[in-house]
């Protein structure tokens, strides 16, 4: 008798939003936005939250006890902890200028706040691997590390966490999106009921690897890749994009999703898009936080199949194929 | 006394098609007088010599199509119309991007101006106007050689103002001999381009991977001719009376190269090349028109300058790609007694040499 094959599977998901709102037009009015404010509502952008006093690491700690607990998953059943959201590395030549010599001198490099969150939520058993440089394709790319452990190393239980802030006196749009500070939480789980990540897809270009000098050639190059890697992840989940109940975004303009489904030959009512005015743009998960809502407002019923698609600047494109 | 020149009056020769028609047809007739239009007869002479051995048989008449009475002297006017036995109307205002009115003000009432001309012409013989294929606009499917209603309306002003000066052509002279070329891409024997059109463009911004999308499908047929083909079919049939009251198109027809292979050739080009085969850049996608103007835009309400102008540029004619169409060329081919030569002939010596050349001969703003 041959073994079931193993399909891990996202067992819970939590979220945490910073607590303070502002809406497009009150970020125009401070300068936070590149474009016009009325062009960016047009895409469906309404407000984003902004970190007044929380930092990424309290929110962070925050979705991945709240997610531990919806798992009913102990702390020490977690085998491992991805944990994305590190600083990026600096392109400075060793020996180089001071601030880069500051950031990368001495021990003070070593404080990570993944294995600070490794301690802070006891996770004992947990080794603890942090991802960086996937941008906004960070979550998406945890959880496809997290089912190959699962798969090959029959790992039980994976925490994928991350943060994402922009600074406080940064701008607040990325390419024409409005941006949130969040953090989300998920435990991937070797055998799960829910959501079974059934097919993944992943594609990164380095040619855009200057993302500002290349961001012609970007915007260009989006949809045809975005387009080959959702088809790719429904190709390999043997699927047909007839499938797909819902396309779940991550939270970049309504526009240019009208643009991608119609490349991608899905119909527009598939994306549930609810949370592109509500939470704007992330960096830390969208479509997990998306996917979540998607769930509890009962719009996503068990077996629905989902295609879940993010796109990291510098360049990533990832997909993956979910069953609810 | 009976002249002892065949004259013929002739606009459009300081253009591309206008200037190879104006070189041959005087090497081929030594006899033959040209009366040439043109708006400076200065720029003329410095650049004359183009036209060869026959240069001095090639007269250069002031005037302005969009001006009454082509802006022509009574003198000048009396002397074209004394003795011309043929009107050759190929001048003609080419930007896609103009306004409905000002398309019309050189194509549709300067092709009326040549009308009146053609009227004061006693010993005139052969009235041959040059138009488009593009005229079908926004038609899809089997193109005849025949008057097009309109019906389907046209993607752009040209497309409508030379449907118009057609209709106009028509209702005056019944024996006029209309002629269709289509695109007009490059020479068939280097593939070297002198005149860049909107498919040099797309294929600029496709190299640079800038193009995302492009409306049509896979099979949709992309109609080109080289230049040699379309002057000496245009010299070959200046003089045929026997075709009068026909319309013919100087097309590839069936032959047309699909839009797929199109884009796949000049891929498959460029990735031999390993610096630019290591961008890995996508292929464009082909789409629906809907998604394609979706994309031009936004492009245009946040691309930056550069993209948006190129986007502007490519807006007026890529969208005719969304309604595909084959050019009947039977009647072309019987009058002529040959066949445009197949794109797939030259389409990659085109992709080469634009590659080569690093698309000197683009637009501006399409220029590296």
């Amino acid at each position: 008798m041959s073994a079931r094959p193993v399909t891990p599977g996202i067992r819970a998901i939590r979220y945490e939003l910073a607590e303070s709102v502002q809406s497009v037009r009150e970020l125009a009015a401070a300068g936070q936005l590149e474009s016009d404010a009325g062009l960016l509502e047009s895409f469906g952008f309404a407000q984003v939250h902004v970190a007044v006093s929380e930092s990424p690491f309290d929110l962070a700690l925050r979705a991945s006890q709240a997610v531990l607990r919806d798992a009913g998953v102990d702390p020490d059943e977690i085998g491992l902890l991805l944990y994305a959201g590190t600083p990026s590395v600096s392109f400075a030549a060793a020996g180089g200028h001071r601030e880069a010599a500051e950031t990368i001198g001495g021990t003070s490099r070593f404080k990570y706040p993944a294995t600070r969150l490794q301690y802070e939520l006891g996770l004992a058993n947990a080794a603890t691997i942090a991802l960086d440089q996937l941008a906004c394709t960070s979550l998406i790319s945890a959880v496809r590390i997290a089912r190959a452990l699962c798969v090959s190393e029959g790992i039980e239980h994976v925490l994928c966490a991350s943060a994402e802030f922009f600074p406080g006196s940064a701008g607040r749009e990325a390419i024409y999106n409005c941006t949130s500070d969040a953090a989300c939480a998920l435990v991937v789980s070797r055998e799960s009921a829910r959501n079974r990540v059934v097919a993944s897809a992943h594609v990164t270009k380095g040619y855009y690897w200057d993302s500002d000098a290349m961001r012609n050639e970007i915007v260009a190059s989006y949809f045809p890749t975005a387009r080959h890697v959702m088809a790719q992840a429904i190709a390999r989940a043997g699927w047909q994009p007839a499938d797909v109940r819902w396309v779940i975004p991550h939270n970049v303009s309504e526009r240019s999703w009208s643009i991608l489904l119609g490349l991608a030959g899905l119909p527009n009512a598939r994306l549930w898009s609810g949370n592109i005015a509500r939470v704007g743009h992330t960096l830390a998960g969208d479509n997990f936080i998306n996917l979540h809502d998607a769930v509890a407002s009962g719009d996503v019923q068990p077996g629905d199949r989902l295609l879940l698609f993010a796109f990291g600047y510098g360049a990533h494109w990832t997909a993956l194929a979910v069953e609810a | 006394m009976p002249p002892t020149t065949r004259d013929v009056f002739l606009t459009g020769a300081t253009g591309l098609l206008g200037g190879d028609l104006l070189a041959t047809l005087l090497a081929r007739d030594p006899a033959l007088r040209a009366f040439v239009l043109v708006r400076d007869v200065a720029a003329w002479q410095a650049r004359v010599g183009r036209q060869g051995a026959g240069a001095p048989r090639a007269i250069p008449v002031r005037g302005d199509l969009s001006q009454p009475g082509l802006g022509m002297s009574a003198a000048d006017r009396a002397s074209v119309a004394r003795n011309t036995v043929a009107v050759l109307h190929l001048a003609a205002d080419t930007a896609f991007s103009r306004a409905l009115a000002e398309s019309r003000a050189v194509n549709v009432h300067g092709t009326r101006e040549v009308l009146s001309l053609a009227d004061e012409c006693r010993q005139l013989e052969q009235f041959l106007f040059v138009s488009t294929s593009y005229v079908a606009g926004r038609l899809s499917g089997e193109v005849a050689e025949c008057a097009t209603d309109g019906a389907h309306g046209w993607v752009n002003a040209y497309e409508q103002g030379k449907h118009e000066s057609e209709a106009l052509v028509r209702a005056a002279r019944r024996d006029a001999l209309i002629v269709r070329p289509s695109t007009v891409v490059c020479c068939e024997a280097t593939g070297a381009v002198r005149q860049a059109n909107v498919v040099h463009q797309t294929l600029r911004l496709y190299h640079r991977g800038l193009a995302s999308m492009v409306p049509g499908a896979a099979d949709t047929l992309v109609d080109t001719v080289p230049y040699g083909y379309v002057r000496e079919a245009l010299a070959d049939l200046s003089g045929r009376t026997d075709l009068a009251g026909r319309t013919l198109h100087l097309c590839a027809g069936r032959q047309a190269l699909e839009l797929g292979e199109l884009l796949d050739v000049a891929y498959r080009h460029w990735s031999e090349i390993p610096s630019w085969r290591k961008r890995a850049l996508p292929r464009p996608v082909l789409t629906d028109l809907a998604t394609y103007q979706l994309f031009e835009r936004t492009v245009l309400e946040t691309g930056d300058a550069r993209v948006s102008l190129a986007a502007k540029a490519l807006s007026y004619m890529v969208p005719q790609l969304a309604y595909p169409k084959c050019f009947d060329t039977t009647q072309a081919d019987a009058a002529l007694g040959y066949r445009a030569p197949a794109p797939r002939l030259y389409w990659l010596r085109m992709v080469e040499q634009l590659l080569a050349v690093n698309w000197s001969t683009a637009r501006p703003e399409l220029a590296a």
